[in-house]
């Protein structure tokens, strides 16, 4: 009766002891697992698969041909001055243009030309927020916009936009009130279809119940920004 | 007797649980591997042709820096020694600045954002333990509204035309992917950029922290902010005279 009592205890002591080594173990496997998984690099090309591989192709050929083109661009700019060297007129002709190009970037000029004109407004239902706006900017520039103006207000480096209530959002300081006319210039087509894709950002508007009207224009006039663009912490290295 | 059987029952159920999982997990790593295994073969064509064209872009990129500066001594050379003129080359040279050409230092804060660290078990959603391309974009925006006059991503200078996107579990900014964690600098003042960043109700306190991801806010007295390492081109938009 002793016997079987001290027998029957060591066998659960060793059952004990085993049942805890394999958690043991099997803990340790599942946690070398989870880091293998973790170091695992998603942004490098040793670990691409084909479609990656084919998008990042097209994405450095595109990149290739626009560092192309700027680059005669820049090479031409640079004879013109060569050749005005010894004439101050032609010289500030040459300069003024250059101006103009950079300010066109910057904002600082009024542009023109096609792209889309989307309307966000107010309804019973539902109102618009900055963060409707944001992300639709964002939704434009990933479609190739090279213009935003909201209400008129420029988008340039700089631009921020803020709710103030919920019929007032600030977008470069200035206080606007719906509807909101936001123009885009850039390529009618992926401009449109950008917003339009299934699941995208007016599918998204659709399903919170908010109101948006997409136009596309041949010609749309985009104002310049309007106040001045001064900086005051940043140095040129 | 019978309460020894529910333990065994119980554990045995547990095992054979915790075994399974096991199985799972080592079967989607290998199954995965072996899809990149084998395409590692069969795209190591495709993958040297990546790798060729980078380096045909990295070359001429060069070749436009340098054009770059060799324009920029050309030009000073044909405005000096005219106010009028020397005002406009300074006016060019001010602009570059301001849309992104030139490398740029500065006052600022260098704001940190990293995947929440917590246990995935312990929340609802893992997706919220994620930095997302709107947490970017929001964050970015609360700096340009404290004042912030150039800003970058991990490097990536934001332009005008800067759109920051999702792709798959990594972020693109500039169409250059850009993972965790996300290190962004801003030039301006510290201290209203760190005031706004971290005022109760922000974004950071209301929206990132709440949500678990981890977030730093370093005052800086200088900061280096590199130049866009793309190029404006626009087709489009035309100057109205």
């Amino acid at each position: 009766m002793k016997l079987e009592l001290r027998n029957r205890k060591k066998g659960k002591i060793t059952i004990t002891i085993v049942l805890g080594l394999v958690c043991f173990v099997l803990l340790f496997i599942m946690f070398m697992q989870f880091k293998t998984v973790e170091q695992t690099d998603i942004t490098s090309i040793e670990t691409m698969r084909e479609s990656e591989l084919q998008t990042e192709l097209a994405n450095w050929k595109t990149k290739y041909t626009d560092v192309d083109k700027k680059l005669q661009e820049v090479k031409e700019k640079k004879q013109e001055y060569e050749e005005t060297v010894n004439n101050k007129e032609e010289a500030s002709a040459v300069a003024d243009k250059e101006l103009t190009e950079v300010n066109k970037v910057l904002g600082k000029t009024d542009v023109k030309g096609e792209g889309i004109v989307v309307t966000l407004s107010d309804n019973e239902r539902s109102h618009i927020n900055s963060d409707d706006l944001l992300l639709l900017v964002n939704e434009l520039k990933i479609a190739g916009a090279e213009a935003i103006s909201i209400n008129d207000e420029r988008i340039v480096t700089i631009s921020d936009i803020v709710d103030i209530n919920t019929t007032i959002i600030k977008v470069n300081g200035q206080r606007l009130i719906g509807p909101y006319v936001v123009k885009a210039i850039g390529n009618q087509k992926y401009l449109e279809s950008g917003l339009t894709a299934k699941g995208g950002y007016m599918d998204n508007m659709e399903d919170n119940q908010k109101s948006m009207k997409i136009e596309k224009q041949r010609n749309i006039e985009i104002l310049k920004y309007n106040d001045e663009l001064k900086l005051k912490y940043i140095e040129v290295k | 007797m019978k309460n020894k059987k529910v333990i065994s029952i119980v554990l045995g159920g547990m095992c054979f649980a915790l075994t399974l999982g096991i199985c799972i997990q080592i079967k989607t790593v290998t199954g995965s591997n072996s899809i990149v295994g084998e395409s590692n073969r069969e795209n190591d064509e495709l993958r040297a042709e990546v790798l060729r064209y980078k380096e045909r872009y990295d070359n001429i990129y060069k070749d436009l820096e340098r054009a770059e500066k060799e324009l920029e001594k050309e030009r000073q050379n044909a405005t000096q020694n005219n106010g009028d003129l020397e005002e406009k080359e300074e006016a060019i040279k001010q602009g570059n600045k301001m849309i992104g050409m030139t490398e740029v230092t500065g006052p600022g804060v260098i704001v940190t954002l990293s995947d929440g660290k917590k246990d995935t078990s312990t929340v609802l959603n893992a997706s919220d333990l994620i930095v997302h391309d709107a947490d970017v974009l929001s964050v970015i925006n609360e700096l340009k509204n404290a004042g912030a006059e150039a800003i970058s991503i991990n490097d990536q200078r934001i332009v005008t035309t800067t759109a920051i996107t999702c792709d798959g579990n990594v972020v693109r900014i500039n169409n250059e992917k850009v993972g965790t964690p996300f290190e962004i600098k801003a030039i301006g003042s510290p201290e209203a950029m760190e005031g706004a960043l971290l005022r109760p109700g922000g974004y950071i306190k209301e929206y990132l922290e709440a949500d678990g991801i981890h977030v730093t806010v370093k005052k800086v007295n200088n900061v280096t902010i590199p130049k866009y390492n793309g190029v404006i081109n626009w087709e489009y938009a035309k100057t109205i005279e």
